[in-house]
């Protein structure tokens, strides 16, 4: 009960990366320790360079090419299903219900693939203003989300927390804790896939030891808080961000086209219509 | 050569009629303030007290939000089609004393009666109509399950475009099913308290609307109360700050509209007199007062002596002066101490090197006046080219190429607006893709519709008011 | 009144190529300003001020098959004492008939201040070959106008031979070394405003002394969105070459407060310099008719009758 089974590293602008304070902690499956990184405040420094870079290159491809990425991944994680499976099962969950998880794990990642290129068709639309004026309201991607991702064991949690914001052009920075395993494990398919590097970056780690430091970078356009924080947390995150206005959520909606509506800018353009 | 001077057409101000001292409104009365104090509201043009108005404290926020508590007990067992015959109803009555509104606007806010009878106003009614029609049709609104009013919401608006703002506030979330406590800006509280009086005319349920004066310590109490559990605001980006700095323990919801300092882009293929026309109405529309306001001219070097030579001849044409004279351009700046911002920011774009063009309008003696002011030779460095001045005062950066356009107009912290003025259309969707604004009006500018949404990227706040996306400021996902 | 202008001033063909290049005009920010221009409210002495200047700026115009000698003369007689009841009211500037109709009209003005004006080169089609026109213009002129009224080649224009159009100009430009050249657009056939925008250039260009809306003869006669862009035009162009030229509308312009609309045009965008009848001229039958009735409202405050004011 004391081997170290693997040594797992965040995974930052397409690379697989140490904590640059060669710091972990130990997460316990079953019978077995892994390592994985306790992300320090230069890492979360670093993850936003990474995802600058990660958003103009997301944002450069299509709504139909991110659909097909994501469908890709999508491909991936089932040919790899059963390491998911195992992994759920390490945490605790009996078979069938692991097997539930990644079902529906699948099946989240097959509608937010499919809704990448249509949610602009829902979220925007043509204004009947008065006058001889063409006005449409069309939506941006917000820019860089941070994800605080739920501790629930589920890949099917943990892709509903990722993938709202990243389906609507945002690059993430998806920030674990208790799930990490399953996360970085999650890496490894996204690094096969044709995601573009830093778009989706993932770190393992302590949040209270980084919250002062996300809360406060004001290239971070906005933090999704999908765990259950107390409210000192809300307390100093909301606080925090108050000094560049960053868009924060709390447990935001996971499901449905509501999930999407936080990472969107909604972009007004008028014109005259004349000869 | 003689000249033609047009002389005076003064909109009578006899048709208003304003009361010496203003309580407080809840439950569907005017009442004596607990605070027992009382502010006082002047006419920027001249000077003079209007009226006396109540400075509410946190003792009367308390009784608003009590009298809120008991409206929203019958506003919420309301259908949405019986909400919607309420605002109706409102609408109907704005437009029928819209003479008044608009008077009374002019007076207390200083603004030409010119934009307040021909856009303040019309702009009122329109907003409640469009949203007086979507109270019943919440369902169909979005593709999205669970939305839910808020309950009750706290709204703070500005002086520059007083009941205008009522309108963007109140009509859409009493549409949505909240009951709203109000706080008026200090310095233009009366059409509210009129606006008020609308609402017991309609017969408007006791407690679904209630207006509570005062200055920055009232909106303070109101931003505080935990029985608030919305806050929309539009003001000062300082401000809107504070409001998510103050309410960080509270699980609430914030729409903010906050500050900008807008790129207005001429490109050398514009229509140039209409680009001119565009850039005038951008800036000195409301004497500047305008949080959207296109105060960044940038423009393109080849043609900037042409359009800046066009440009200060069509400032001499601005007519500044008494704001019920039905040929003013300009009106009075809102309050000395806005006077003050501006002349101390224009004294250091002067220190810092940047040209001045002034016009040569004859300033009245009594109240607040600035003429229209034009920098050029200004660098994108220089205060008058970041800060938000909020006034008449426009200054000019130029550029070589598209991209660069883009760099100088996005080198900012703000993000409400921008113009773009081309007759090149892919130019336009090309420019309008990467300007980080949420308003972006091409070949136009200061345009507004109650259907179209308005809101701010970057610290210029968050939330759209107006439009479908709009509703969105006043229902929360319920999960 | 004097006619001579500070210069006179024509460009080369090339010059105005480009000029009249990448000519750009937005139609709904145009509308929005001119209809803003229309919110000044005019009253009391500007009013009066504006009444009389109108009065002043009028080419009284008769332009129809069945003009008789006859009716030349009530016309001038009313152009000389627009309202024999008020000494105060000035002469119109001037009047307006067919060139067959210009001697007569030249007898009767011969004590007065009013000028002849005669429309020629075809009027009102211009579909004739230049030798016509130039010959139609010569015989105005020789019958003693001080004004000529040309068309421009509409054909010429719509079928892209700017430089035709724009020969004709200068050749009837030639014609009309000694009298003021006055050279109508024809908007509400031009239709698009950058055309009414090109047209304009191009006939300053070719040294008309002023641009003029309309014959008249359109039901679409003139707009006070084509005057402003005209005056955006004569701006652009004094300029480019200092010489400042006049505008002429003509066609529906029937009261006083349509009128005063078109003052405040060229007041707000032109300038003061052009409030006067060598810059600005209405072309106009009835017009005057309505001013006269204001102009006595305003010093009698009741509105009046028609029958006050004499036939034209």
């Amino acid at each position: 009960m004391n081997e170290i089974k693997k040594t797992y590293k965040n995974y930052v602008g397409g690379k697989y990366l140490r904590s640059e304070s060669g710091k972990t902690f130990r997460i316990a499956l079953k019978s077995e320790f892994y390592e994985v990184p306790l992300t320090s405040r230069k890492d979360v420094r670093d993850a936003v360079v990474a995802a600058k870079k990660g958003f103009t290159e997301w944002q450069k491809l299509t709504p139909y090419n991110r659909t097909q990425v994501l469908y890709r991944l999508s491909e991936m994680l089932e040919g790899n299903i059963e390491t998911y499976q195992q992994i759920l099962e390490d945490s605790g969950l009996s078979k069938s219900k692991a097997k539930e998880d990644t079902k529906q794990a699948l099946d989240s990642l097959i509608w937010y693939a499919g809704i990448a290129d249509k949610w602009e068709q829902m979220t925007g639309n043509l204004n009947p203003v008065a006058g001889e004026y063409f006005n449409i309201s069309h939506q941006e991607s917000l820019g860089i989300v941070f994800t605080l991702n739920s501790d629930e064991n589920s890949l099917n949690q943990l892709l509903l927390n990722i993938l709202p914001s990243l389906v609507t052009g945002c690059s993430v920075i998806s920030f674990n804790g208790d799930n990490s395993i399953m996360a970085l494990k999650l890496a490894e398919d996204i690094n096969n896939s044709d995601l573009p590097a830093g778009a989706l970056n993932i770190l393992s780690g302590k949040f209270d030891q980084i919250i002062d430091d996300v809360s406060n970078h004001v290239e971070i356009n906005a933090m999704a808080i999908y765990k259950q924080l107390p409210s000192t947390d809300k307390k100093i995150i909301r606080e925090n961000a108050s000094k560049s206005l960053k868009r924060i959520f709390i447990n935001p909606p996971v499901s449905g086209l509501e999930s999407l509506l936080p990472f969107i800018e909604t972009k007004t353009v008028w014109h005259p219509k004349g000869r | 050569m003689n000249t033609w001077e047009y002389a005076e057409s003064i909109e009578s101000s006899s048709i208003v009629s304003i009361e010496k001292k203003y309580g407080i409104f809840f439950d569907g009365q005017f009442q004596s303030p607990n605070s027992k104090k009382y502010l006082k509201t002047i006419s920027p043009s001249t000077e003079e007290v209007l009226s006396s108005v109540a400075l509410g404290n946190q003792s009367d926020i308390d009784s608003a939000v009590e009298s809120a508590k008991s409206g929203l007990k019958v506003w919420s067992k309301l259908s949405g089609t019986q909400r919607a015959k309420y605002l109706f109803k409102l609408a109907r009555l704005i437009q029928e004393r819209s003479r008044e509104f608009a008077v009374l606007e002019s007076l207390d806010g200083g603004k030409p009666i010119k934009e307040s009878r021909d856009f303040d106003l019309p702009q009122v009614a329109a907003n409640f109509f469009y949203f007086a029609g979507w109270a019943d049709k919440l369902d169909i609104s979005w593709n999205t399950k669970g939305l839910k009013p808020y309950g009750i919401v706290g709204q703070i608006i500005p002086w520059n475009f007083p009941l205008l703002m009522l309108s963007w506030k109140v009509a859409p979330a009493l549409a949505t099913g909240n009951v709203v406590i109000l706080k008026p800006a200090e310095s233009t509280p009366l059409t509210a308290l009129l606006f008020a009086e609308l609402c017991q005319e309609v017969g408007l349920p006791p407690g679904v609307f209630n207006l509570v004066t005062g200055d920055g310590t009232t909106g303070a109490a109101l931003v505080q109360h935990p029985d608030v559990s919305k806050i929309a605001f539009t003001g000062s980006t300082a401000v809107g700050k504070y409001i998510q700095n103050e309410t960080a323990d509270r699980d609430i919801g914030l729409t903010l509209e906050l500050g900008g300092k807008a790129a207005n882009i001429v490109f050398n293929d514009a229509a140039i007199d209409q680009a001119v026309e565009g850039v005038v109405n951008g800036i000195f529309f409301n004497q500047g007062h305008v949080c959207c306001a296109g105060s960044r001219l940038v423009l393109q070097e080849d043609i900037h002596d042409e359009f800046v030579s066009k440009l200060e001849k069509r400032m001499q044409s601005l007519r500044v002066g008494n704001p019920l004279d039905k040929n003013t351009d300009i009106g009075a700046i809102n309050s000395k101490e806005q006077l003050d911002k501006i002349s101390s920011l224009v004294n250091e774009g002067i220190a810092e090197g940047g040209s001045i063009f002034q016009t040569d309008c004859d300033l009245p003696t009594d109240g607040y006046w600035f003429r229209p002011t034009l920098f050029t030779n200004a660098q994108p460095s220089y205060k008058i080219s970041r800060e938000e001045i909020f006034g008449p005062v426009l200054t000019t950066l130029t550029f070589r190429t598209p991209e660069e356009a883009i760099e100088i107009s996005n080198n900012t912290e703000y993000g409400l607006s921008a113009g773009i003025w081309t007759e090149k259309g892919s130019k336009i969707l090309w420019a309008a893709d990467r300007l980080q604004a949420g308003v972006i009006w091409a070949n136009t500018f200061n345009k507004f519709d109650p259907s179209s949404p308005f809101g701010g990227y970057k610290e210029s706040g968050f939330g759209r008011e107006g439009g479908r996306h709009g509703l969105l400021s006043y229902l929360k996902v319920q999960s | 009144m004097s006619l001579t202008k500070e210069t006179k001033n024509t460009l080369s063909w090339s010059d105005t190529v480009e000029l009249i290049d990448n000519l750009r005009v937005d139609e709904v920010g145009l509308k929005e300003r001119v209809a803003s221009l229309a919110t000044r409210s005019i009253k009391k002495d500007s009013k009066l001020q504006a009444l009389n200047y109108i009065v002043t700026m009028c080419d009284l115009t008769t332009l129809e098959g069945e003009d008789t000698e006859g009716k030349i003369g009530q016309m001038t007689a009313k152009a000389i004492r627009p309202d024999p009841s008020n000494i105060e009211v000035p002469s119109v500037a001037a009047v307006c008939v067919y060139p067959a109709l210009v001697s007569k009209a030249k007898e009767m003005t011969k004590n007065s201040n009013v000028k002849v004006a005669s429309v020629s080169s075809y009027f009102p089609s211009g579909q004739a070959p230049l030798e016509s026109k130039i010959l139609d213009t010569q015989f105005a002129i020789d019958q003693g106008a001080d004004e000529i009224d040309i068309v421009i080649n509409r054909k010429a224009f719509f079928e892209g031979d700017y430089r035709k159009m724009y020969d004709e100009i200068v050749a009837l430009k030639e014609v009309c070394s000694s009298v003021h050249l006055k050279t109508i657009l024809e908007v509400g056939e031009l239709r698009t405003y950058e055309n009414i925008k090109k047209a304009s250039l191009i006939s300053l260009a070719a040294g008309s002394d002023f641009i003029k809306t309309s014959t008249g003869k359109i039901s679409d006669g003139s707009s006070r969105e084509a005057c402003y862009l005209m005056a955006k035009s004569v701006w652009d162009y004094k300029e480019v070459t200092g010489f400042k030229a006049g505008i002429k509308v003509a066609g529906g312009i029937r009261d006083s407060k349509d009128a005063i609309r078109y003052l405040v045009i060229v007041n707000e965008e032109l300038g003061s310099d052009w409030l006067n009848p060598d810059y600005f001229r209405f072309g106009a039958s009835s017009l005057v008719d309505d001013v006269l009735k204001q102009i006595k409202k305003l010093k009698t405050n009741a509105y009046q009758s028609g029958y006050y004011f004499p036939r034209g």
